[in-house]
C-alpha cells in the first residue's frame, strides 16, 4: 500500500572508520557515524541531530522530537529504542520517497501544506480516507492552517501503524473490526 | 483538554483549571511512587492503574513503559506519567463511548478507529 521511492543521493565521503567492507562507499554512513558512539546505533536524540543535520525537512528549526521518536519504535525491531545503520538507511529512503513526496504537493514552495494538498498527498500514497478524515488529521498536525514535513511525516507514520494494525485483524477483509478493550488500548498505544 | 472555547490555548481561569489537575496527579504519583524515587518503575504503575479502577493486562503495562519511558530506564517520570494516565483515559473514554452494550467489545470501520485515534495520540 505504501510505496517507499528509493532515492540514493551523493552527500560526500564517510568520515571514521567503517564497521564492515562495503560501508565507506555508502554515503550515508558519515551522517549516521556523525551521531552514533561506539555502539553504531541512535536513539530519539541523536536522530533529531541527525536529520536537522541533513536538512532534509527543509527548514531552520530542529528535526520534530516527537516524530523522530515514532520512526524509531517503527523500524525498532529488537525493541531496544535504538536503530542500527541498517535500519537507519531503510528510514533514510523512506524519508526520501515522502520529501518527494510532500514537494510535489507544496505547490507554493513554503514547506508546508494545506488540508487540501495533504488529503491529495495520502490519496496518491494510497490511503482511501474521506475528506471528514482527512480534515480531523490535518487539525491535529496543523500549525496555523499548514502542515510541515516532519509533521507530516509524524501524520504518515501514525497512519501506516494504524492502517496496518486494522488490516491484521480484518481477517475477512470486510473493512470492520471488533475490538476488545485491552486489544484496542495496547494497539494504539504501541504506534 | 482545558480550552473549553476552542481557541487552541488556555486564559486564565481554565489555566487555574489545568494547575490543578497538575497537582492532583501530583498527589496520586506521590501516593505511588512507594520508594520516593521520584520516578514510577513497572509494579508502582500497575498499582496506580488498578488504584484508578482499570484492569489491564501484564503485557499493557509493558507497552506503557515502553512508550512514556522518556529516559530509557524502564521507570517514568513525573511529567510523562501524567501524559501516559491521560491518554489511557481518554482512549478508555472514546472506547465505553462506542460500547454501547458495554460488553467490553467494539465493533468499528477503519475510517472510525481512525478518527477515534487521531484526536488522542
Amino acid at each position: 500500500m505504501m510505496c517507499y521511492v528509493f532515492l540514493v543521493s551523493q552527500y560526500g565521503g564517510a568520515p571514521g572508520g567503517p564497521a564492515f567492507p562495503g560501508q565507506t562507499q555508502d554515503p550515508l554512513y558519515g551522517y549516521f557515524a556523525a551521531v552514533a558512539g561506539q555502539d553504531g546505533q541512535i536513539d530519539a536524540d541523536e536522530l533529531q541531530r541527525c536529520l536537522t543535520q541533513s536538512g532534509i525537512a527543509g527548514g531552520y528549526k530542529p528535526f520534530n522530537l516527537e516524530t523522530c521518536r515514532l520512526m524509531v519504535s517503527m523500524l525498532d525491531r529488537d525493541m531496544s529504542g535504538t536503530m542500527g545503520f541498517n535500519e537507519f538507511k531503510e528510514l533514510w529512503a523512506v524519508l526520501n520517497g515522502w520529501r518527494q513526496h510532500f514537494t510535489s504537493f507544496d505547490s507554493d514552495r513554503s514547506g508546508t501544506v494545506d488540508p487540501q494538498e495533504l488529503q491529495k498527498a495520502l490519496t496518491t500514497m494510497g490511503f482511501r480516507l474521506s475528506p471528514q478524515a482527512v480534515n480531523s488529521i490535518a487539525k491535529r498536525y496543523s500549525t496555523n492552517g499548514k502542515i510541515t514535513f516532519d509533521d507530516y511525516i509524524a501524520c504518515c507514520v501514525k497512519l501506516r501503524a494504524l492502517t496496518d494494525s486494522f488490516r491484521r485483524r480484518d481477517t475477512a477483509q470486510q473493512g470492520v473490526v471488533n475490538f476488545p478493550y485491552d486489544d484496542f488500548i495496547q494497539c494504539v498505544m504501541s504506534v | 483538554m482545558f480550552d473549553r472555547e476552542n481557541k487552541a490555548g488556555v486564559n486564565f481561569t481554565e489555566f487555574t483549571g489545568v494547575w490543578k489537575y497538575i497537582t492532583d496527579w501530583q498527589n496520586v504519583f506521590r501516593t505511588y511512587d512507594r520508594d520516593n524515587s521520584g520516578m514510577i518503575d513497572k509494579n508502582e504503575l500497575k498499582q496506580a492503574l488498578s488504584g484508578f479502577g482499570y484492569r489491564l493486562s501484564d503485557q499493557f503495562h509493558d507497552i506503557l513503559i515502553r512508550k512514556f519511558d522518556r529516559q530509557g530506564r524502564g521507570q517514568i517520570a513525573f511529567d510523562d506519567f501524567i501524559q501516559g494516565c491521560i491518554v489511557l483515559q481518554r482512549l478508555t473514554d472514546i472506547f465505553r463511548r462506542y460500547d454501547t452494550d458495554q460488553d467490553g467489545w467494539i465493533q468499528v470501520s477503519y475510517e472510525q478507529y481512525l478518527s477515534m485515534v487521531f484526536s488522542i495520540v
